[in-house]
């Protein structure tokens, strides 16, 4: 039976191509700046909106770390002619879901209704947006849960991690901040809210999104009479301190007594979304770490098994970012990943990757494309990075055409300016005292923390 | 005023082949993608004592090679398409799914039916997947707060191991599976005939007829697996329990009910009580707990959705000087009061709105329509219900949510875990054998609340998977 069926013996080759066809859209401005862009998406009874804005996290003054958050998060208790139970009830009714994100280069009000209930979602996103009234017990409510909440993620490692290592990299610049402070939220007043709302919710800086079942002339109408009369304003500044430089390689240990795990992160500066070699560093990510059959996976996973996985992240944001190489690893193999973290990081510039690893991330990613556009969430948050990172027009019509274009030359360049193994800051949240020896042989100095973000003294690791 | 509201239909073709592999197509040519899943009727409810996590383990086993397919290749050869793929095993069973560009069906095909027929087990390869499954488990369980303690709330509700034991098992079991062990498993549930197969997307249905036949026709049937016991007493194992978590920063609680099976009249009706209880911040319990009396962090809860007896939970964080015992008698008193006055005609206009939004925006991907068309043709071996299972939530009236209420929930029958911070001298977060309940959904807090993602359901069934990495 079996040994007759020799067509099971190579991959079979791909069908004829079927053709993609990126959906069309149409783009508007308002006399106040506010950008529309809408996609009439008929297959599904359904609308997503976004209402994008170019501030976020990064705004927050620097004594006030998480104002972006809480103001995000306070949008929808309260508004002139609306308290949160009633915002809540409202939507739910609908069926409808209404949230606000702010991350650190942007903040989204995203709404996602049926069809018949598009304009009635609609308008409660707007009354959230331009009338919330913050209301003072709403404040000390959030103000204390949030207090409850940054216990909850210091228990939690992979925040140790990110928080240690986005201070490491970060400095001075904002980026440096993942989260609110106890002392940030108590020191956060309705005032302090009110101002940043007026500050970053003015139209010239944003845009909206609508993709769905509906009419665009139609909708496009209904926006201009809701915010029509939005009065612009001035755009927040985005001048900020500088990254520090990192000229050798260091190690930042945050002592989690007891740790099952060692969280590893290995990072460098990086790009921003705009800049040039976005490509080159992304074809290379997925050749390094972005993926179950990339190189750090292959080794670490498959090969070593030290851990569930293993993988790199190119995180470029608007004005900086960072390249990273993580996984958490059993406590005893620690220093055996190290090794072996570094010999992938040092490969990657110093060998130039062979042509079926190229072909094969440039098919990986090329692939996945239609893949990622295919719900309207998965399109419109495109079309959000698109417009908050002024990225260019014709970014999803050229983005397989720009990945193509890669070749093995450009990757062993991107790798050899952006992956400085001897340069790289080596954040580890695990049990100090299991794991302090097995990182020495990978850095000089090592930094002790607690899970609190102190400073431990030297010499007592123990 | 109430609108009509429409779930547009999904053409369905099923038939069986003759090794007894069941297949579901849905054809639709809306985007150039093709997802398809392979479920096979085995989970951690399959599993004896002594051998917990064994499904989950051999779901590991089934990325290590076949036949024709070399070791770890699996991964490649999709990556390598431009698809995306994964593995995930429940109590119920366990799947495995993989997204391509419409022109790359022939290699999901080929790679699903190689390894069906001629999975290679090698001790290597055993060794090698028991670790990655162990670092697995100090990732999501042993190296978190709650996880291991809320596990616990499992095996207290559950008396037959079957049901109460997790799907991630114990380190004592998983070292103690041998090669001969996985062999043997996989003859017995990886057959054609105790698996379903679904496929999505842009294809033509006579050309992917034939190429099913082609790879699959030919893998031979197996005599049927044993048969499964899940019957459970009504009682619950074990009232009241304490877990002491060394990971834990601050006290929580959990409480956990029995309810009948999916499918039946009376989940679906608790299913609807639970959206109105915790779903959402307009639910009673998040308006009276976290917004009323301000006397809790977060809550939480679920269901477990199982084919015999299943669970429903609920976990709380209390603030820091709370006492716990009051906020239960408020959860409590308000679950009464939803049995005794039923849910107002808003909330069953709630309900209804919820059920059509999340019917027609799941509906976007193809990956979930071939995932809910294998699983319904597995359990109740009719993928209409893709079409029909929403009137099925549609028609429960607002009495027949209170009778379910009184009858599973506002009972005595239930059980309560206190977890408390422990001291780090104190007992290891593992749970005591024999074996722990599944997987939860564990209190995760974030800073602010993220947005949730509307494509995954409320009533989703906690699993464990193979999480890949997103790119850009």
């Amino acid at each position: 039976m079996t040994e007759t069926e020799t067509f099971r013996r190579q991959m079979p080759p791909p069908l004829q191509a079927r053709p993609l066809n990126l959906p069309h859209h149409v783009e508007n401005k308002l006399a106040n700046g506010l950008g529309l862009v809408v996609v009439e998406d008929k297959r599904l009874p359904l609308t997503s909106v976004r209402l994008a804005f170019r501030s976020g996290d990064s705004n927050d003054p620097a004594d006030l770390p998480g104002l972006s958050d809480m103001m995000s998060h306070l949008l929808s208790e309260g508004t002139e002619t609306r308290t949160s139970r009633q915002i809540a009830e409202q939507v739910e009714r609908l069926g409808a879901t209404l949230t606000v994100g702010s991350g650190s280069d942007f903040t989204t009000v995203a709404s996602s209704a049926l069809a018949p209930y598009t304009e009635d979602v609609l308008e409660l996103l707007v009354d959230v947006t331009l009338n919330p009234i913050f209301p003072q017990n709403e404040i000390d409510l959030a103000r204390e849960n949030t207090k409850q909440l940054l216990i909850q993620q210091r228990a939690q490692p992979n925040f140790l991690a990110s928080e240690r290592l986005s201070q490491v990299i970060f400095g001075e610049h904002p980026y440096s901040r993942v989260s609110p402070t106890p002392e940030s939220l108590d020191a956060l007043t309705r005032d302090e809210l009110v101002k940043f709302r007026a500050s970053t919710f003015i139209p010239n800086n944003a845009v909206m999104i609508i993709v769905g079942d509906v009419e665009s002339d139609e909708i496009t109408r209904r926006v201009e009479q809701l915010l029509g009369n939005w009065k612009p304003g001035q755009a927040p500044d985005l001048s900020f301190p500088a990254p520090p430089e990192h000229k050798s390689r260091k190690a930042y240990l945050v002592d989690r007594p007891g740790s099952a795990q060692s969280n590893i992160v290995i990072a460098n500066h990086g790009i921003t979304r705009t800049n040039p070699d976005y490509f080159p560093l992304l074809v290379m990510h997925t050749i390094l770490g972005a993926n179950a059959s990339s190189r750090l996976f292959m080794n670490l996973r498959e090969e070593k098994g030290y851990t569930y996985g293993a993988y790199s992240n190119l995180d470029a944001r608007r004005l900086a970012g960072t390249f990273r190489a993580t996984a958490e690893v059993r406590t005893p193999v620690t220093g055996a990943s190290l090794k072996e973290f570094f010999y992938e990081l040092e490969r990657i510039g110093t060998e130039q990757v062979s042509a079926e690893e190229l072909r094969n991330a440039k098919s990986y990613l090329t692939g996945v494309f239609p893949i990622r556009i295919e719900t309207q969430d998965g399109l419109i948050d495109q079309l959000v990075s698109i417009r908050m990172y002024d990225l260019p027009e014709n970014y999803l019509q050229t983005y397989r055409d720009r990945i193509n274009a890669i070749s093995a030359d450009d990757i062993q360049r991107v790798a050899q300016k952006y992956i400085r193994p001897d340069e790289a800051a080596v954040v580890i949240v695990g049990d100090a005292k299991e794991v302090s020896e097995q990182i020495k042989p990978y850095s000089e100095t090592i930094e002790l923390y607690d899970t609190d973000g102190n400073r431990k003294a030297e010499g007592s690791r123990q | 005023m109430q609108k009509t509201l429409q779930v547009p239909h999904t053409q369905i073709e099923k038939y069986t082949l003759g090794n007894g592999l069941r297949v579901v197509l849905n054809e639709d040519h809306s985007v150039p993608v093709v997802s398809v899943a392979v479920y096979y009727d085995v989970g951690s409810r399959n599993e004896r004592e002594g051998r917990t996590g064994f499904a989950h383990l051999f779901e590991h086993m089934m990325f290590q090679g076949s036949e024709n397919v070399p070791k770890a290749a699996h991964f490649q050869f999709i990556s390598n398409a431009g698809g995306t793929m994964n593995g995930t095993t429940s109590s119920e069973r366990t799947n495995y799914f993989e997204t391509l560009p419409a022109n790359q069906l022939p290699l999901a095909l080929w790679l699903e039916s190689d390894r069906m027929r001629t999975l290679s087990v090698t001790q290597e390869n055993l060794d090698n997947q028991r670790e990655a499954v162990k670092e697995e488990k100090r990732l999501r369980y042993d190296n978190q707060p709650y996880v291991n303690g809320f596990l616990r709330l499992f095996e207290m509700c559950f008396r037959n191991q079957a049901n109460a034991h997790s799907t991630i098992g114990s380190m004592e079991d998983l070292d103690a599976a041998t090669v001969e062990d996985i062999r043997e498993f996989f003859r017995i549930y990886y057959a054609p005939n105790n698996a379903v197969l679904s496929i999505v997307g842009d294809f033509d249905q006579t050309e992917t007829r034939q190429m099913v036949d082609r790879y699959f026709a030919t893998i031979p049937s197996q005599p049927e697996p044993p048969p499964v016991d899940v019957s459970e007493p009504n009682e619950v194992a074990l009232n009241e329990d304490v877990f002491p978590d060394r990971l834990a920063p601050m006290p929580a609680f959990a409480i956990g009910w029995k309810i009948p099976p999916r499918r039946s009249p009376e989940f679906y009706a608790l299913s609807l009580a639970s959206h109105l209880l915790f779903e959402g911040e307009s639910a009673r319990l998040y308006q009276k707990l976290v917004k009323g009396e301000e006397s809790v962090v977060q809550i939480q809860g679920g269901i477990d959705e199982r084919r015999g007896p299943s669970g429903l939970f609920i976990v709380v964080i209390p603030k820091p000087d709370r006492d716990g015992r009051q906020i239960r008698e408020a959860i409590l008193t308000e679950i009464k009061e939803l049995a005794a006055s039923g849910p107002s005609s808003e909330e069953m206009e709630k309900l209804r709105n919820n059920l059509f939004n999340s019917a027609v925006r799941s509906r976007q991907s193809s990956q979930y329509r071939a995932q809910q068309l294998a699983e319904f043709e597995l359990y109740d071996r009719d993928p209409e219900l893709f079409n029909t299972d929403l009137q099925n939530y549609l028609v429960v009236t607002p009495e027949q949510i209170s009778a379910a209420i009184r009858r599973y929930l506002d009972t005595d029958n239930r059980v309560l875990l206190e977890i408390v911070p422990a001291p780090q001298e104190a007992a290891p977060a593992e749970p005591q054998a024999p074996g722990e309940p599944k997987q939860p959904t564990a209190p995760l807090p974030q800073v602010p609340p993220a947005p949730d993602d509307p494509t995954t359901g409320s009533l989703q069934a906690p699993q464990v998977s193979e999480p890949v990495a997103e790119s850009a």
